[in-house]
């Protein structure tokens, strides 16, 4: 294997950790509530406009910028829960999709009255540039992005399965009406688990903010690859995210750079079809 | 009870329609329809073309005798009619060919411009133009630079911009002068999205090496708005061409300043073609780390006092940002379809049509730096030209090609950060 | 009865609609409800009736869009004849789609659907045969009344008019056929109708065609309008989302809730961009994202549903919740 071919391999890990990292909020409420948030992108764009003002406000680096992103976005994921997802959950999925599109439009276009419509970029040197390890080139803020996708991910596995938390907010998920009979509330169950939705996503905008540029239409882009990542991990599943983010990073990286990068989309959809032909649940999702 | 729906809101339409029609034009205005992508992923440029047009409109509508030959800048208002006022209407084209040709059909009609001003994508130029030539009321575009535009046979559409087959033949002359002077231009790869614009540019630059016997060594093409270009930037490296011509919008642009930087790799000679890298955004994010990046540019500020360097600080009170091509262009295509409104004396499509086919506007009398205004019978501007200019310190351009033009020598070979 | 004299005065309204409102902006207002009308009433047929939430139909309207700007572009004939080539294109294709991923269920479906989508779309923007990026276009100068190029848009109206109502015929009379009546036990529990012996594959499928070549009409009409399709415009998944929302937002499933959609939304998208869009703060589509909010947060199942569980409580439980 050529040397070129391992940091294209490298670099599509790192990248697809990224988009596990930012795929880990959706796939949380997509499996807890059958409800498919088509504002997931825009969440991650306000994760990056906040850090972007903790920069340019106090001059603090993604020390101070993702825990504060964390803590607004799980702010608005609960005042969104109560606001909206609490009446249209009841609906039919329809009504989710139109609910959640009209919020994505909603905050990207009050993002872009705000902020207007320049592209905005975090300082280079913010998070400690690039370091090479035996010739591999690697960008600590991709590593650090990588990192805390792994954390995530391990951490929201860690509360789904071990915890009590975890074990009544999967309650709700499986029977709101029997969990109740139980003495727990589905509402701040549900609550809860879009809080720490939309902080991961915060979280993960914050992160990409130190090596992406910022701009109020940039969640469209992302909004896309979360949904695949998420389809192709299952839905609901956090370690399948992972896998699924990965796979997504390393195939799009050796198509773009072995077939032309053109195609490498192409590639993802289509893997991604004929994977549902022969795995409807997805990577790790129940039937 | 649908019906009540339906026709409530159908009576609010007529009622705000009809209320847009009540205000019909004075005498004294003059009403300019002005098209852009004020919304979605190219929404910086409509935000940065507004304050451009509503610099323009203040040089025309007041006196501003220290800009010297610049028509329509002496007094206040177009002297031709009897010193009317400009005012320009602006619509947000969405970035969506049906939205920009809808907006134009509400211009014409319901605001009834003397004229149409836009579209910056081609696609919208082309569909909204088409409205405007069936109602026969004048359209001019100063950026759009597909060529079937001109191709179409229209009698009501003109274009002040240089287009690609036009920047090609800077690019080869360009790097024959670099040839000469010692530097090693022959492997030219060219980079550049799958965009309408990065492909017919790109096509169209690679007709223009082949025909001077030395064609493209490496054609990269890459998805619009990507999230990732490691791959591309790989791929460069291992090729290592000599020059790179990078045809890219602001997002891509940013993301290959960082790429380049983070995989270490940096061509000999790295040449964009305007659009992203013209963008002050680029500039404030990734310019410290792209320094000695040429680009084309038909624009240069002149010495302090000269009328561009005057226009360049009135944009920069209006919108808090440097000057830059795509602007620049914008403006001076307002410029001249004013200047026609002028000379014509009048509204009426017809005259403004012929007096439009008659400019022949000279270097001093332009903003940017065109050999001249003169339109073909297809509504070219045959004498638009640019020049190269550099980004050498990371954070101002300056002209370094042509000779005649150049403020600087052409830095070498590209320093990167 | 009382039903029949409604559709009699939607019926009088549509027609006389441009003649009392005859300034062409408000025209072409009125020819834009009724294509996009055209679209969401034909997403409803799958969406809406069989319940298989399509957020790919953008690729059946493509079909329609390329073929009728094909026929100018590469063979110089009217973007007419393009239509019954659309209509093959898309029924076929709808077949070869909806075979395997129909047996997907909820959510899955509609991302598979987004797949394929976003993959027609790379595809054709990738191929120059097609126009690649910079699309096709349609006769600049109408050559006969055929290139259906005109300058008023009354024609495009009336048109439409007749198209979107042999488009509700067809859905009514589905409806109303055994078809629906599968259609409707699947949306239920498709289980549940598998074991009382409906052919739900079978049935989906010529659904997800029928739905697909009324589309590619849809597609075909607005490609001759615009005179232009390229990959972001006739194959964008945007259009796919506001085919969707204007069938959701005026009620799913239900004949006249995707009309009722395109009358509210279409209206409201041009006017507040006439409005607001100049001033370039982005405010349109604040106001725009708002009131679609507001819909769904207080009428989930759509605008039409209110006044239905009126007329008769506890019916729509495909569109009902707790209030």
């Amino acid at each position: 294997m050529s040397f070129v071919l391992v940091q294209v391999i490298v670099g599509g890990l790192l990248l697809g950790a990224v988009y596990a990292l930012f795929s880990s909020g959706l796939t949380l409420v997509w499996g807890m509530m059958n409800i498919v948030n088509f504002a997931h992108g825009d969440f991650v764009m306000l994760g990056m406009y906040v850090a972007y003002v903790v920069y340019t406000l106090m001059g603090g680096g993604p020390i101070l910028g993702a825990p504060l992103a964390t803590l607004v976005l799980a702010t608005l994921g609960v005042i969104v829960y109560f606001g909206l997802i609490r009446d249209i959950m009841k609906g039919p999925m329809l009504a989710q999709i139109l609910g959640t599109f009209g919020l994505a439009l909603l905050l990207r276009y009050s993002v872009f009255w705000w902020f207007g419509a320049n592209f905005l970029s975090m300082p280079q040197d913010i998070v400690g540039g690039t370091f090479a390890v035996a010739g591999l080139r690697i960008e600590a803020s991709r590593l650090l992005a990588g990192v805390v996708a792994l954390l995530v991910t391990f951490g929201l596995h860690l509360l789904l399965t071990r915890t009590s938390l975890g074990s009544k907010m999967l309650a709700v998920a499986e029977d709101a009406t029997a969990a109740q009979l139980m003495g727990i509330r589905p509402d701040t169950m549900q609550a809860i688990a879009w809080a720490i939705a939309a902080g991961a996503t915060g979280l993960a905008g914050a992160l990409i903010a130190n090596f992406f540029y910022i701009v109020p239409t940039v969640g469209e882009t992302l909004a896309i690859v979360a949904f695949v990542t998420v389809s192709l991990g299952g839905f609901g599943s956090v370690p399948g995210a992972l896998v699924a983010g990965l796979l997504i990073g390393v195939i799009e990286s050796l198509s773009g750079y072995l077939i032309g990068a053109v195609y490498k989309d192409i590639v993802v959809y289509v893997l991604f079809l004929f994977f549902l032909w022969f795995r409807p649940q997805g990577l790790m999702g129940k039937m | 009870m649908t019906l009540k729906h339906v026709t409530g809101l159908l009576c609010a339409a007529a009622m705000s329609l009809a209320l847009a029609a009540g205000a019909r034009a004075e005498d004294k205005v003059v009403k300019i329809g002005v098209i852009m992508p004020m919304s979605g992923g190219t929404a910086s440029i409509g935000a940065h073309a507004k304050a451009a047009i509503e610099v323009a409109m203040d040089i025309i509508n007041n006196a501003h005798p220290e800009l010297g030959n610049l028509p329509l800048a002496k007094n206040a208002g177009l002297a031709g009619l009897g010193g009317a006022k400009v005012e320009a209407i602006f619509a947000d084209n969405q970035g969506n060919p049906a939205t920009g040709q809808n907006q134009a059909l509400r211009l014409i009609t319901e605001d009834k411009v003397a004229a149409v001003f836009g579209a910056y994508q081609s696609g919208i130029t082309l569909t909204s133009s088409a409205i405007a030539e069936k109602y026969g009321i004048p359209y001019l575009n100063s950026e759009s630079v597909a060529a079937n535009l001109t191709e179409r046979g229209f009698k009501w559409f003109f274009r002040t911009t240089p287009i690609a087959t036009d920047f090609a033949k800077i690019y080869v002359d360009f790097l024959a002068d670099l040839k000469a002077q010692g530097g090693k231009t022959d492997n030219v790869a060219v980079v550049h999205d799958n965009t309408e614009y990065g492909t017919s540019v790109a096509n169209t630059i690679s007709a223009a090496f082949k025909e001077k016997g030395q064609p493209i060594a490496l054609d990269v093409a890459y998805p619009v708005n990507a999230t990732d270009l490691q791959g591309q930037v790989l791929q460069l490296k291992d090729k290592k061409p000599d020059v790179i011509i990078m045809i890219s919008y602001t997002s891509d642009a940013i993301l290959f300043a960082k790429t380049m930087q983070s995989l270490d790799y940096k061509p000999p000679v790295l040449l964009a073609d305007d659009a992203g890298y013209s963008d002050p955004s680029f500039i404030k994010a990734v310019g410290k780390i792209s320094q000695g990046v040429f680009n084309r540019s038909s624009w240069a500020v002149g010495p302090s006092g000269s009328p561009s360097a005057i226009i360049a600080d009135m944009y920069k009170k209006k919108s808090g940002e440097e000057m830059d091509d795509t602007v620049g262009r914008q403006m001076q295509g307002f410029f001249v379809l004013v200047d026609a409104i002028d000379r014509a004396g009048s509204t009426d499509p017809a005259k403004v049509q012929a007096a439009l086919k008659a400019t022949d506007l000279k270097p001093d009398q332009l903003m940017m730096g065109y050999k001249g205004v003169k339109f073909d019978d297809k509504g070219q501007n045959v004498l638009a030209s640019g020049l190269i200019i550099q980004l050498q310190d990371g954070e101002n351009y300056v002209a370094v090609w042509p000779k005649a033009n150049a403020a600087k020598a052409p830095m070498l070979p590209y320093k990167g950060w | 009865m009382r039903r029949l004299l409604w559709l009699s005065v939607v019926a009088a309204v549509a027609i006389a609609y441009p003649l009392l409102l005859s300034s062409p902006f408000q025209q072409r207002l009125g020819a834009l409800v009724l294509l996009y009308a055209i679209a969401a009433s034909a997403w409803n047929i799958v969406g809406g009736y069989a319940g298989q939430i399509s957020v790919g139909h953008v690729v059946f309207f493509g079909c329609g869009a390329y073929a009728a700007m094909g026929a100018y572009a590469k063979f110089g004939l009217s973007p007419l004849f393009g239509i019954p080539g659309g209509i093959v294109l898309a029924a076929g294709l709808a077949a070869v789609i909806g075979v395997p991923t129909l047996r997907l269920s909820g959510h899955y479906f509609s991302m598979a659907t987004i797949a394929v989508a976003e993959t027609m779309r790379l595809i054709v923007t990738n191929t120059d045969y097609l126009g690649a990026a910079v699309g096709l276009s349609g006769p600049t100068v109408p050559r006969n009344i055929f290139d259906l190029s005109f300058l008023s848009s009354l024609p495009y109206y009336y048109l439409f008019l007749v198209i979107l109502a042999i488009t509700l015929l067809i859905t009514w009379w589905m409806a109303n056929s055994r078809m629906g009546f599968y259609l409707r036990a699947i949306k239920d529990s498709e289980r549940a109708a598998r074991s009382l012996g409906a052919p739900a594959s079978r049935t989906k499928l010529y659904a997800f065609m029928l739905s697909a070549a009324l589309t590619s009409v849809a597609g075909a009409l607005y490609a001759m309008m615009f005179g232009f399709v390229d990959p972001e415009s006739g194959l964008g998944i945007l259009i796919s989302v506001k085919i969707l929302i204007m069938a959701a937002l005026g009620g799913a499933g239900l004949l006249f809730g995707p009309l009722v959609g395109a009358a509210i939304l279409v209206p409201l998208e041009e006017i507040s961009n006439s409005w607001l869009g100049g001033k370039g703060a982005g405010l349109t589509f604040v106001v725009y994202g708002a009131i679609i909010v507001l819909i769904a947060r207080f009428q989930p199942g759509g605008i039409l549903s209110l006044f239905k569980r009126r007329a008769k409580p506890n019916v729509d439980k495909g569109a009902g919740h707790a209030p």
